[in-house]
């Protein structure tokens, strides 16, 4: 997204929405994490417990990183479209901080997916949400992560220099389909056990 | 310049060694002189071997001594570089997996490592994960790498000091350390030199301005992916060298499908694709350490250049370049591509001597050899130093293993 001739402009309102669909995935997953806990505490202590949620995480772990993939590899292939008109389809997802409306819509659901993606700092926090009594805490203490995590994101604003290379954005598209490989090899492989194994 | 499409016919030459120079390039005296200080540094570099005990050892290190000495006395006399080197990096690229693999069968009676053993840091470092590492070494002061950043006891050999001198080298050498270094690219250069003439090679120009970005998409994803999940992913997925090194025990599912991961690699981009286009195809097209190579080849002092004024434009250096590292346009400029790792094929192949070596801040074409010369004094002592150490274990082996020894 970065390499997009945008301007700092253009890549501060694109790294805007990553960001911002970021924090959304967090807030969600806190509270997801927060109501799994509490209902546990609630319902099943003694009974379920936190075996039965695990299961559950994993199957939607393993559903995340292939949305995740997909997303990575419209992106990827994607651009090309641009200039074809018949793939008008595509172009809500892949043209990504071209203009107002709909063609943000990449960055958005880039920036929501990596935000509720299961990494095992991730569910290490989730568990954490999941034990403290009051949601508004379960809350706070994401968004305290999602700062910490955010941080290193700025220094992408300052790679607007790189559109002058066309090989940067092909190399761009290359890292994006060997991503949504990994975490589409990933996360079927977590749909495959789960499916098989229990 | 030449058409695209005389570049996409079938190359006439079969590499660098059909264009060699027919006569001698220097007197037999005068290349005496100039390999004098090459042969000192050899003995230099082996005479600890000289007065351990074992015989083998000892052989071994005379064979490298007089192989790598002989080897630059060649390339003084007949003026070629790609020719003679070629030579010592296919013996280094085939011998080291033996002593390697003996080494391995030796100490534990096989090749595999169980991951318990891996992770307690008993596999021996790589310099193929150094652009995965030095980051978090540097902010984290963690690695990505089974093993301690400083040395202990069990392990002498420490990943600082293997930083140490890979950083040493680089700042030498930039990117010809893809050439004069490596211990794994002289197996694909050895299968690519088996073929006569190219299959591919209208596949590998048509393609090869992308083909060329692929090891830098490696690199990214590979850096990117390591700081995630905090694993070499290369090492545990995507090298092809651990089919003839050390792989991880195939106890289940997973090590099952890394090791068929490792075969098809290595099958793929160091056997059959170096034979079928006569070029380094892991090298050029897939190694994630080769493109961070070629970020040291900007701040390095030598480089290849073109003198537009003797180039005809027969894109015969661009078609003997193992690792596509021309373009028509870069030979315009008369300069390589980043990726460019000064195995001095190009030069030898040049009919008018208009691609030369050249040293950073000095005019282009004038007195090349002396630059080709400082150049070669740096790249020759450390493989001495660096493969010739390797080279001598793995003869030491050998003759070790011979029967009747």
């Amino acid at each position: 997204m970065m390499v997009q001739p945008q301007g700092v402009r253009g890549h501060s309102r694109q790294l805007g929405l990553f960001l911002a669909a970021r924090l959304a995935g967090y807030i969600v997953f806190a509270t997801a994490a927060w109501l799994v806990g509490s209902s546990i505490q609630r319902a099943w202590t003694g009974r379920a417990g936190i075996g039965q949620a695990g299961i559950g995480q994993s199957w939607l772990m393993g559903w995340i990183e292939v949305l995740l993939a997909a997303a990575l590899v419209v992106y990827a292939v994607g651009w090309p479209h641009r200039r074809c008109a018949a793939a008008k389809e595509a172009q809500g997802l892949v043209r990504i901080g071209e203009g107002p409306g709909p063609l943000r819509s990449g960055a958005l659901a880039l920036g929501f997916l990596t935000g509720i993606n299961l990494c095992p700092p991730f569910l290490v926090a989730g568990v954490r949400a999941a034990q403290l009594e009051h949601l508004p805490a379960a809350l706070l203490f994401f968004v305290c992560f999602f700062v910490g995590t955010a941080v290193w994101f700025l220094p992408f604003l300052s790679m607007g220099f790189v559109q002058r290379t066309p090989a940067v954005v092909t190399v761009a598209r290359m890292v994006a389909v060997l991503l949504a490989c990994w975490y589409g090899i990933s996360g079927f492989s977590i749909l495959i056990e789960r499916t098989f194994y229990g | 310049m030449a058409s695209s499409s005389s570049t996409l016919r079938a190359p006439a030459l079969r590499g660098p060694a059909a264009l060699r120079r027919p006569k001698a390039f220097r007197g037999v005296g005068r290349s005496i002189l100039l390999t004098l200080p090459i042969a000192l540094w050899s003995l230099l570099m082996f005479m600890a071997a000289f007065q351990r005990a074992g015989r083998d050892e000892r052989i071994g290190s005379a064979v490298v001594i007089v192989f790598m000495t002989a080897l630059f006395f060649l390339m003084m006399r007949t003026g070629e570089t790609y020719r003679w080197r070629r030579i010592f990096f296919v013996a280094l690229g085939f011998l080291f997996p033996f002593g390697f693999i003996a080494s391995l069968i030796a100490e534990r009676g096989t090749m595999s490592i169980p991951i318990s053993r891996m992770v307690s840091g008993d596999t021996p470092f790589c310099f193929m994960v150094t652009p995965t590492i030095i980051l978090p070494a540097a902010f984290a002061r963690t690695i990505i790498f089974p093993g301690s950043i400083l040395p202990t006891a069990s392990n002498p050999h420490s990943i600082a000091i293997m930083i140490g001198i890979w950083f040493a080298m680089t700042l030498v050498l930039g990117k010809a350390w893809c050439s004069y270094a490596c211990f794994f690219g002289g197996i694909e250069e050895g299968f690519a030199a088996f073929a006569k003439r190219p299959k591919l090679h209208r596949f590998v120009a048509r393609y090869s301005h992308i083909l060329r970005l692929v090891p830098w998409a490696i690199l990214v994803f590979v850096v990117l992916v390591s700081a995630a999940i905090f694993e070499p992913v290369y090492c545990m997925w995507l090298c092809p060298f651990k089919a003839v090194t050390e792989f991880p025990a195939v106890r289940n599912v997973e090590t099952a499908i890394q090791m068929g991961v490792f075969v098809a690699l290595f099958v793929g981009l160091v056997v059959v694709l170096p034979y079928l286009t006569k070029k380094r195809t892991q090298c050029g097209f897939f190694c994630p350490f080769g493109a961070f190579q070629s970020i040291f080849n900007k701040i390095n002092l030598f480089e290849i250049r073109f003198d537009r004024t003797k180039c005809v434009d027969c894109t015969l250096c661009q078609t003997s370049c193992p690792t596509v590292a021309l373009s028509k346009e870069s030979i315009a400029e008369g300069k390589t591509l980043l990726n460019c790792m000064k195995c001095g094929a190009c030069v030898d192949a040049c009919k008018k001597d208009a691609a030369v070596w050249h040293l950073k801040g000095t005019p282009v074409a004038v007195k090349p050899e002396r630059a080709r010369l400082l150049f070669l004094y740096g790249a020759w002592a450390l493989a001495t130093m660096f493969g010739g150490s390797i080279l001598a274990g793995s003869v030491s082996t050998m003759i070790h293993w011979l029967p009747g020894m």
